[in-house]
């Protein structure tokens, strides 16, 4: 969290202008209890279909509706649920989460819904019969759960799942030993898989509550009373219990993973029209990839431009300053980190579209890149050009315009393809700001089928192909180019 | 000397890097005068030239154009390098253009001619020189010899008072050296106000009316070609000496 005030800073000093016109926009919540959750946690969140059902939308619901209230669900990473609490994005999270000291620091926790095992999922036959056979051993956890937090505290470092549907798929695949995870998700995951087995010492004993950001306590109220009164009207055992003994239509694929190809191939796309995910995940990464390459290319020209310029006569020395703060920022930094940042600090207190945010996150990136890259193609062109050009009595800017950039640009036109090929592929990142892109897509419907080959193979089969249309289109572009001056 | 000078320079000053190229030339030069700046490699010839057209901005002296500086703002700058054309020795045309466009790009620009207008001008005067047939051919497509000839009509597109030179045949092979002076030869002899930095001493004396000799940023001799054959000084007889049998 210190890293992350220190980089609000620095981003805050960029963006404050965009701010300024932005707060004008703020939403007021209505009567509607946003949750965030990572529906990759059945029984407590899943994915049914198009839909995400389990224990915590049930009972974040029925608050709702105790309250007169309506609610939502909104998706994302595990890791980012306390953070979306805390920077208003949404009005609680539910997700199946352990009260701890470290969480209890950032958000106030409810009076608890649920109570949960960490158990441990290994293959028929391991040799591993109780915990005290896992030190040394390999063991798969999702990253950030209180598994995660267990095992790297009394047994060993984790290996680290983005979710526990990923690290069930890499048991079944041999790559770990041992699954430790919540209970009820774990007895779900192995109905699944006849392979598997649930060792019957559990780990630790926790509770699940709902988090709340610490400036609501009128909020914490509300839901503590209304948590109170349905777990003695038993409400509350009603709802798991009608969880547990579900076997809707998301389960129960063993032909994903055991049968042949083709029953395999059914269950990955065919079945629930699984294939949409990957279909809408692609509309969703082209939206993004062509908006902020644009932004990319733009901007990207117009540092650039200022850049060269201030290299060679001088000029706009504090204009190229900021440019060049602007590129050490975006250059130094990940690109998922400033997607984060954009996500949950920038546009943190203002409603806008996760498509928005991510073009924007990305177009800012890209942007950098391509200002060097055309800075190189400007600093490549003969000196002697703009001489020429002012020797006729052209002046800086239209000489730069018509003479220089024309011939820069096409210096540079592989070096910018490249870059869009792996802006194309940086866009894969989307799924941590709960965007179902088309790797989100892939993802969505590995932690349904546990199948991780086919919807994995599917999905670097569509970037693929898209990587090779571009690159041929831009080899048609760049003859094009070349043919003038043969 | 003539008392309207086109271009006059007073005790022009130009430093690079803290070390002073040129150390106060003056000069001057009369309408429709040839005149050739020679002399040993680093004199400061052709920085004198790109100072004539602020591609260099002296660090003192003064380069009057009829008689008055032109400010040096952007503007004023644009607007006297039109009346003062300017030929590379590596011919700078713009590849990415064909070669009418390389000619009407900056008339066109400046406002002087429309497009069809300068298009027709610029088909003229490729007639001239012989390459109308290029017109529509790429600088890459040409030899050294046509881009430079291209380069002048390019600079002659915009009607200037007067053309610098900037060792215009020093990039050629040789057996294209001849097209483009006897280019400049018919340029002199319709009045053309010139002046010319070249290594080609043969050639000065052939078409100069006068011949300007530097030597360490400073201005050894200015006089007519026969004048200057006849000199005393030392440094030019070895000069002109060691130009003529190389």
């Amino acid at each position: 969290m210190r890293m992350l005030s220190k980089w609000s800073i620095m981003i805050w000093m960029l963006v404050l202008p965009v701010m300024l016109c932005l707060t004008g926009c703020k939403e007021e919540r209505g009567p509607e209890l946003v949750m965030a959750t990572d529906a990759t946690f059945p029984p407590y969140e899943y994915f049914s279909g198009e839909e995400i059902v389990g224990i915590d939308v049930d009972v974040v619901a029925e608050i709702a509706r105790r309250n007169g209230m309506s609610s939502r669900v909104e998706n994302m990473k595990f890791e980012s649920v306390i953070a979306a609490v805390q920077s208003g994005k949404v009005s609680l999270a539910a997700a199946g989460i352990t009260v701890s000291a470290d969480r209890e620091q950032q958000v106030n926790f409810t009076r608890p819904y649920a109570r949960a095992m960490q158990v441990v999922i290994v293959p028929q036959g391991a040799d591993i019969e109780s915990a005290a056979h896992l030190s040394g051993r390999s063991i798969g956890v999702q990253s950030g759960t209180t598994g995660d937090l267990y095992v790297a505290e009394h047994i060993g470092e984790p290996e680290r799942f983005a979710n526990g549907a990923l690290a069930v798929a890499a048991l079944v695949a041999g790559k770990v030993d041992a699954v430790v995870l919540d209970n009820l998700p774990a007895e779900k995951h192995v109905a699944r898989n006849p392979k598997l087995r649930i060792l019957p010492e559990p780990l630790t004993a926790e509770e699940y509550a709902i988090a709340v950001n610490k400036n609501h306590p009128q909020l914490l109220s509300m839901l503590n009373a209304t948590l109170e009164a349905m777990e003695q009207d038993g409400t509350l055992a009603r709802i798991a219990e009608s969880y547990l003994n579900r076997q809707d239509a998301e389960v129960a694929d063993e032909e994903a993973t055991s049968t042949g190809l083709v029953a395999s191939f059914y269950a990955n796309f065919v079945k629930n029209s699984r294939w949409k995910y990957l279909a809408e995940g692609l509309v969703v990464t082209i939206e993004i990839s062509a908006a902020a390459a644009l932004i990319g290319i733009i901007l990207g020209s117009l540092i650039g431009i200022i850049r060269s310029t201030a290299d060679q006569t001088g000029r706009y020395r504090v204009l190229d300053l900021l440019c060049r703060l602007y590129l050490t920022v975006v250059r130094g930094t990940p690109v998922v980190v400033q997607l984060l940042i954009i996500y949950f600090v920038i546009f943190g207190s203002v409603e806008v579209s996760k498509v928005l945010v991510a073009i924007v996150a990305f177009g800012l990136n890209s942007a950098a890149y391509v200002a060097e890259i055309i800075r190189s193609g400007i600093m490549a062109v003969d000196k002697g050009q703009m001489e020429a050009g002012r020797s006729l009595g052209l002046g800086y800017g239209y000489t730069m315009r018509s003479i220089i950039m024309p011939q820069a640009f096409k210096n540079v036109l592989p070096a910018l393809g490249n870059e869009f090929i792996v802006l194309l592929k940086e866009t894969s990142i989307c799924g941590y700001i709960a965007l179902v892109d088309l790797t989100k897509g892939g993802d969505i419907i590995l932690s349904q089928t546990y199948d991780a080959f086919l919807p994995l193979l599917a999905v670097a089969l569509i970037y693929l192909s898209m990587v090779v249309v571009l690159s041929h289109l831009l080899k048609k572009l760049e003859k094009r180019l070349q043919k003038n001056e043969r | 000397m003539n008392d309207n000078p086109i271009i006059e320079l007073r005790d022009l000053v130009k430093d690079f890097a803290g070390h002073r190229v040129i150390n106060g030339v003056s000069l001057a030069v009369n309408q429709g005068e040839v005149v050739f700046l020679v002399g040993p490699s680093g004199a400061g010839k052709s920085t004198v030239l790109r100072c004539m057209n602020f591609l260099e901005i002296p660090d003192g002296g003064q380069v009057l154009f009829h008689g008055a500086e032109p400010e040096h703002t952007e503007k004023a700058l644009n607007a006297y390098r039109m009346r003062v054309g300017m030929v590379f020795q590596h011919f700078n045309l713009f590849p990415h253009l064909n070669i009418v466009q390389n000619i009407t790009l900056a008339p066109v620009k400046a406002g002087i001619m429309t497009l069809p207008e300068a298009e027709a001008r610029a088909k003229q005067l490729l007639e001239r020189i012989g390459l109308a047939d290029k017109a529509e051919a790429y600088p890459s497509q040409l030899s050294g010899g046509q881009k430079q000839r291209v380069a002048i009509v390019r600079a002659l597109a915009m009607e200037p008072e007067v053309l610098l030179f900037d060792e215009p045949t020093s990039a050629l092979d040789p057996e294209m050296v001849g097209e483009v002076q006897s280019l400049m030869r018919d340029l002199a002899e319709d009045g053309m106000t010139m002046i010319v930095v070249s290594h080609d001493v043969g050639f000065a004396c052939e078409l100069a009316d006068r011949i300007i000799f530097l030597e360490q940023g400073r201005v050894l001799e200015n006089d007519t070609p026969a004048e200057l054959r006849a000199s005393a000084n030392e440094r030019i007889k070895e000069f002109l000496f060691v130009r003529h049998i190389s």
